[in-house]
């Protein structure tokens, strides 16, 4: 095709490439927003939380009005449920049952590495331009796995504690302070056992916050250096676990039975990944009015979560759309709304105009996060198969 | 002929299913590397030992108490109404009443604002005690509704029970006093019909899941718990190890009820001498099983008050003795979604009936000595943790392109309620004394005009009990629905398994118990129609 050749070179050379290249991929949208009308997205996503169903509920609404597009919300207790049925179905060559998947972390890396993935698609979606990609990176890279265009980002998350704050007066601020705390109130703290996610997070923030050579956790780990590096991690452990519920001997399970002790009073402080969670359990009624959230003031752990294609889903188009949707300023804002959901924005805010910024409201409301800190960046993923390992062989059994 | 005929239901929609569903899980028994990471696992023989011990302690204690109950009701007029309250007890799900329960008895729990009260709960070790000793009696507890339920069925069955009050009454001329009457003629028989549902609560309590993930101990937790997380993880390799760590735990379970069977088999003798011994005077223990009959229903009805509570209070902190506020927001997001309560109804009823249906043309074609086959096979699915029997059988259904379709969801559904139907009819219905069919074949009835006008009647109770067993155990179908379903279909059990993922426990207790209502209806309903026509 000599002439194409000739004729973009041309037009590159009088400055027009730029120009060219944004009309072509508006013209690529166009026909992909009509492409979607009509089509049925099954979106599978974890539907633990009222307030997160309530909120798919009202995307479903709007596509349909605007789009065409009906938005079936497939309930999930566990992402990996998704993962699997993906893995599957293309093994055996079946039709996709699943068009979106809410999705992250190792979830996000098993589709990848195994290709079940379609795109790149993410960047390329209208509203991305307006991702704050500098300010977040996680945004870009999924527990330090490169995205790649193959998930569109949807929302933050950083590890937040909480509690009564009528029990509590000061909350410990940092690890140190929570062993300080845990040995006045003996019994009295607690957390998930890994590998639940959160159980597996608390043990990373507290490597996060002994480790002596902190560069090393954006690397990759051998067993060997790990044992070294980890020590003080052990060390921290074995000295907080006798102060702990049951001496540090038996663990909740899960985030959720640990809210729910301390809800029921067994427990002082609770964990959660979505810094509002505190405030919208208040809201709905689950948490006194006098609960507080903090972040430890060196940083906490945060990550981003976000939606992803299967490569064998029937509906690419009015999935993309439908991403699109949920990144727009309009939606965001509703998901960040202590009220609604509460789940911080990834977009930046600086990039919106005026309007677009006062849908954001901001977020005073009992249990809210008075002064956050900032995000630690999760670990390399080679770290993670190793503490699980390693916490098991020492407190499992 | 006809008697192929008479198993192609059975073998096409319950055999084929499960039995083709079996291969799926032997390639991944030859997987070396995840048989590798299974056995370096630091819970593998914790959790193994802690499974057997409390699936055996729950089995035994269950087993003792039913009896005790059995015994102290024989011929007693009490006994009608903890049929009953035994039919309740059966409709309640597992996780429901290990909530209940399981709140009556913790640290913050009821009984501890009752008794202790002060600013902080006291620091008992009551729900996942290490031991495992709140799971084993709250598997016991709950267990004992089902053994009793299915001992019931089959003293009830019609023919049956004339015999065997005859065969009493000659014990008690022979001086035998009505314990020893109970003893050495109605529990002889009475075991042996009940040999295969007290197997089944044996396998179910040594590889169930969600009660274990409540009450059981946490560091390290039954081995059930280390398979599901390991299947439920999105690494391949830990799936393949959850896979091998399923068939190891089927293998041991076999092996324990393989010792248990030699055991018994090397008693024989000495409990033959018992057995033909006496006469005795011994009387039948009323009071005891009165008392604790008695006991049993408070428990089950506290857990359901205490769920009822639990589901309208988004709030109870410790040492109120009520929740703070009420709400009904529960209630209203089970109300919202109507149509996974349709679907399951359907299902329910359409897998009870298929399965009667398949079972009865099973057993009046087949000779009796076929019957270790679909029994063996019934066990098996049981047996086999839910969750790899499942896989096996979704990657089949995937293949025909039956996943995410209604006729892939009932096949789902079909093979645990087709199983427990099996297990429930198999004595009762070979127990029958062909003599009736007999003497009406000679009063030229022809035969299906005898099977309805004098065996049907005759085995209605037991008919009607298994029914309302097949179609508890599809209400209650998860994990296999689940998979099959796609997302594509919902029915009440994923709709409160999702809903829930999140841990609000409300929601659960309302879920919970609204699980409970169709199949307690079904057992009541069983209940009331079963009772033989000449009383």
């Amino acid at each position: 095709m000599p002439f194409a050749i000739t004729r973009r070179s041309l037009l590159g050379l009088i400055g027009l490439a730029p120009f060219r290249t944004a009309a072509r991929a508006e013209g690529a949208w166009q026909a992909i927003m009509k492409e979607a009308r009509g089509q049925a997205v099954y979106f599978n996503a974890w539907a633990g939380s009222p307030q997160v169903n309530g909120y798919i509920a009202w995307a479903a609404d709007v596509l349909k009005a605007r789009h065409g597009i009906t938005l079936i919300h497939v309930k999930l207790a566990d992402t990996a449920e998704a993962v699997r049925r993906v893995r599957e179905e293309v093994r055996a060559a079946s039709p996709g049952s699943a068009d979106l998947i809410w999705i992250n972390g190792e979830n996000f890396r098993a589709m990848k590495q195994e290709k079940l993935l379609f795109g790149p698609f993410a960047e390329t979606l209208p509203n991305f331009a307006l991702v704050d990609t500098a300010g977040k990176p996680t945004t870009r890279i999924d527990f330090a796995e490169p995205t790649e265009g193959l998930e569109s980002p949807w929302g933050m998350a950083q590890l937040t504690f909480f509690g009564d704050g009528a029990r509590l007066g000061a909350p410990p601020l940092s690890m140190p302070a929570l062993l300080g705390f845990a040995r006045d109130n003996p019994g009295r703290c607690s957390y998930p056992a890994p590998p639940d996610f959160h159980g597996t997070t608390f043990v990373k923030q507290v490597l996060a916050e002994t480790i002596r050579e902190p560069s090393l956790l954006r690397l990759s780990i051998g067993k060997a250096e790990f044992a070294d590096a980890a020590k003080p991690l052990f060390d921290f452990l074995d000295a907080l676990h006798p102060h702990l519920w049951r001496e540090g001997r038996q663990f909740p399970l899960s985030q959720a039975q640990l809210t729910q002790m301390l809800a029921d009073g067994e427990v002082e402080v609770g964990i959660t990944f979505n810094p509002n969670e505190p405030a919208n359990l208040v809201a709905a009624g689950t948490l006194p009015r006098t609960t507080i959230a903090w972040q430890h003031a060196g940083g906490t752990i945060g990550n981003t979560h976000f939606l992803a294609i299967p490569v064998n889903a029937r509906a690419k188009a009015a999935a993309q759309v439908a991403a699109d949707f949920l990144l727009s300023p309009e939606a965001q804002a509703r998901k960040a709304d202590l009220a609604i959901w509460g789940d911080p924005t990834v977009l930046d805010l600086a990039k919106l105009t005026a309007e677009e910024r006062a849908l954001f409201g901001s977020g005073d409301a009992p249990g809210a996060v008075r002064h956050p800190a900032p995000a630690i960046p999760e670990p390399h993923g080679s770290w993670v198969s190793l503490i699980e390992a390693a916490w098991l062989e020492r407190y499992g059994a | 002929m006809r008697r192929s005929l008479g198993a192609l239901p059975l073998a096409v929609l319950w055999g084929g299913p499960v039995v083709l569903a079996l291969p799926f899980l032997i390639l991944p028994a030859l997987d070396g590397e995840a048989w590798q990471l299974l056995l370096a696992h630091p819970q593998l023989a914790p959790g193994l030992a802690l499974s057997l011990a409390t699936g055996a302690a729950a089995t035994l204690l269950a087993l003792a108490a039913s009896l005790l109950l059995l015994a102290g009701l024989h011929g007693s007029g009490a006994r009608r109404s903890f049929e009953a309250a035994s039919a309740a007890g059966l409709a309640l799900p597992h996780l429901a009443f290990a909530i209940g329960a399981g709140f009556l008895i913790m640290p913050s729990g009821l009984l501890a604002r009752i008794f202790v009260g002060g600013g902080e709960p006291p620091s008992w070790i009551s729900v996942q005690d290490p031991w495992g000793l709140s799971l084993t009696l709250g598997l016991a507890l709950k267990e004992i509704p089902f053994l009793t339920t299915a001992a019931f069925a089959t003293l009830k069955r019609g023919e049956h029970a004339g015999a065997l009050e005859a065969q009493c009454r000659a014990a008690r001329s022979l001086g035998h006093g009505p314990g020893s009457a109970f003893l050495r003629v109605v529990l002889p028989q009475l075991l042996r019909q009940l040999r295969w549902p007290i197997l089944a609560v044996f396998t179910y309590g040594a590889t169930v899941v969600d009660m274990a993930l409540v009450l059981g101990p946490t560091q390290p937790p039954t081995m059930s718990v280390v398979i599901w997380h390991a299947l439920n993880d999105a690494e391949p390799a830990q799936n393949r190890m959850g896979l091998v760590g399923a068939l190891l735990l089927t293998a041991a379970l076999a092996l324990a009820a393989g010792a248990a069977a030699a055991m018994l088999a090397a008693l024989r003798r000495p409990l033959r001498r018992f057995l033909t011994g006496g006469p005795s005077a011994l009387g039948l223990p009323r009071r005891q099983a009165m008392s604790l009959g008695l006991a049993l229903a408070a428990v089950f009805a506290l857990s359901v008050v205490m769920l009822l509570m639990l589901s309208v209070a988004p709030r109870w902190p410790y040492p109120a003795l009520l929740p703070p506020g009420f709400s009904g927001a529960a209630w209203e997001t089970l109300a919202a979604s109507p149509n996974p309560l349709w679907l399951s109804l359907g299902l329910g009823l359409a897998t009870s009936t298929s399965a009667i249906v398949i079972a009865i043309l099973w057993f009046e074609t087949q000779p009796p000595a076929r019957d270790r086959w679909v029994v063996g096979l019934a066990l098996a699915s049981l047996a086999l943790p839910q969750l790899a029997l499942a896989a096996g059988q979704y990657r089949l259904l995937l293949g025909l392109h039956l996943s995410g379709t209604l006729a892939g969801l009932f096949l789902a559904h079909l093979t645990p309620a087709a199983a427990y139907v099996v297990l429930v009819l198999s004595g009762p219905y070979r127990g029958f004394d062909m003599r009736y069919m007999a003497a009406a074949r000679a009063l030229s009835a022809s035969s299906l005009r005898a099977w309805l006008s004098v065996k049907a009647p005759l085995l209605k109770a037991p008919l009607l009990t298994a029914g309302a067993i097949g179609f508890a155990v599809s209400m209650a179908q998860f994990v296999p629905a689940q998979l099959v379903a796609a997302g594509r279909h919902s029915t009440v059990p994923m709709e409160a398994v999702t809903l829930s993922a999140g841990g609000s426990r409300p929601l659960t207790a309302a879920f919970a118990l609204a699980l409970a209502a169709p199949p307690l209806a079904a057992f009541l309903l069983a209940a009331l129609l079963g009772k033989p026509r000449w009383r």
